[in-house]
């Protein structure tokens, strides 16, 4: 909505299913660390991000892919891969039938339930989760 | 002059060696099968699933830590946290079936499964469509046949549902170019399967994406 550049944008509310209003509990199973209401927890590679609702998010293009303008965005950690893809597609105006694919690493494409914040849990550095985005013609 | 990213045989079954390496790691079950004269083989994974039941929706539920668990943990999650506690009835049960072979004809992996419910009836070619996950619904939908056929296995001789790998190339190719310009060690098996995976319900788990960094 907002055009102006600002260095870190808010995602709009997920109109998915559980996008909002869930508590503020990351998946235990997924995190190496046990979640900690604590500013630092032990081991955990990145700073601590565990207390904030949103994380960091920096997208990168892949390819022939159009790269956005705004590219650090504040996301909540319960948006899945599925809801942060259909954002990025109505954003870069994609039509329907353009496959949009997210990566961590670089290599990996997260399912598309997977939530971010597991995603930055694992992947995350700098306080950030770097996310290359790339645009397929391929089968959806 | 690069175009298109082909991989040859020999890199298809080293990929796949440290991909069951990983797999072996975090119990995912993925295996390797050779086939009778062992010149070539594939890699398989067979995992058991509740039809119909999107495990959503239940608070205090870990749905989405799932996707970090082998597959077959999720099925056995004990049911403490969940609000339905019933066992699924058998004839709920699905056992799905994953198939990794190489492609010569278009040097690239092919992903090939099937599906059954216990007493061993096959899944239908409409049962699968409608399995796929609703992200990748509408494409598939716009072109079914290009999407998921069904054919016979060029091994076992025996019919399996295969996504297509015409396009394969398409996706792939910008995402190891990229690797490349970083000099990234990239498994492309990995890859390729954490992309066509989740299309018919197969998911990875996230430690896939870090085992491969480690290996560089």
């Amino acid at each position: 909505m907002a055009e102006e550049p600002q260095s870190v944008f808010q995602l709009p509310p997920s109109s998915a299913a559980g996008g909002e209003g869930l508590p503020e509990v990351s998946p235990e199973i997924t995190t190496p660390e046990p979640p900690s209401s604590a500013a630092v927890s032990p081991g955990t590679e990145e700073p601590a991000g565990d207390t904030k609702k949103k994380i960091d998010i920096l997208l990168k293009a892949v390819g022939d892919t159009p790269i956005m303008k705004t590219k650090k965005w504040a996301v909540e950690r319960t948006r899945t891969i599925q809801g942060l893809i259909d954002f990025i597609k109505k954003f870069l105006k994609l039509v329907a039938s353009e496959q949009l694919f997210i990566y961590v690493n670089q290599s990996f494409a997260p399912s598309p339930d997977q939530e971010v914040g597991t995603l930055y849990e694992c992947f995350g550095s700098d306080g950030k989760l770097v996310l290359h985005y790339c645009k397929s013609q391929a089968w959806g | 002059m690069e175009e298109d990213e082909f991989i040859g045989e020999k890199t298809f079954q080293r990929c796949c060696a440290e991909f069951i390496k990983h797999s072996q790691q975090i119990g995912d079950s993925w295996e390797w099968r050779p086939s009778k004269d062992c010149s070539d083989g594939y890699m398989c994974k067979i995992h058991f699933q509740i039809k119909n039941e999107p495990v959503m929706s239940h608070p205090g539920t870990s749905t989405h830590g799932q996707t970090c668990l082998p597959m077959e943990e999720a099925f056995e999650l004990p049911s403490d946290d969940c609000e339905v506690i019933e066992a699924p009835a058998a004839s709920q049960v699905i056992k799905y079936e994953y198939h990794v072979l190489y492609s010569c004809s278009y040097q690239v992996p092919v992903l090939y499964f099937r599906a059954s419910f216990l007493d061993g009836r096959p899944l239908t070619l409409k049962d699968i469509w409608e399995g796929v996950h609703e992200f990748y619904k509408t494409r598939l939908l716009q072109g079914p046949w290009d999407t998921i056929t069904q054919q016979e296995h060029p091994i076992l001789g025996q019919p399996f549902f295969v996504l297509h790998p015409c396009k394969t190339n398409e996706f792939m190719t910008p995402v190891l170019k990229n690797s490349r310009k970083i000099n990234k060690n990239v498994n492309y098996i990995t890859s390729w399967l954490s992309i066509v995976g989740p299309v018919v319900g197969l998911n990875l788990p996230l430690s896939y994406a870090k085992a491969t960094s480690q290996d560089e």
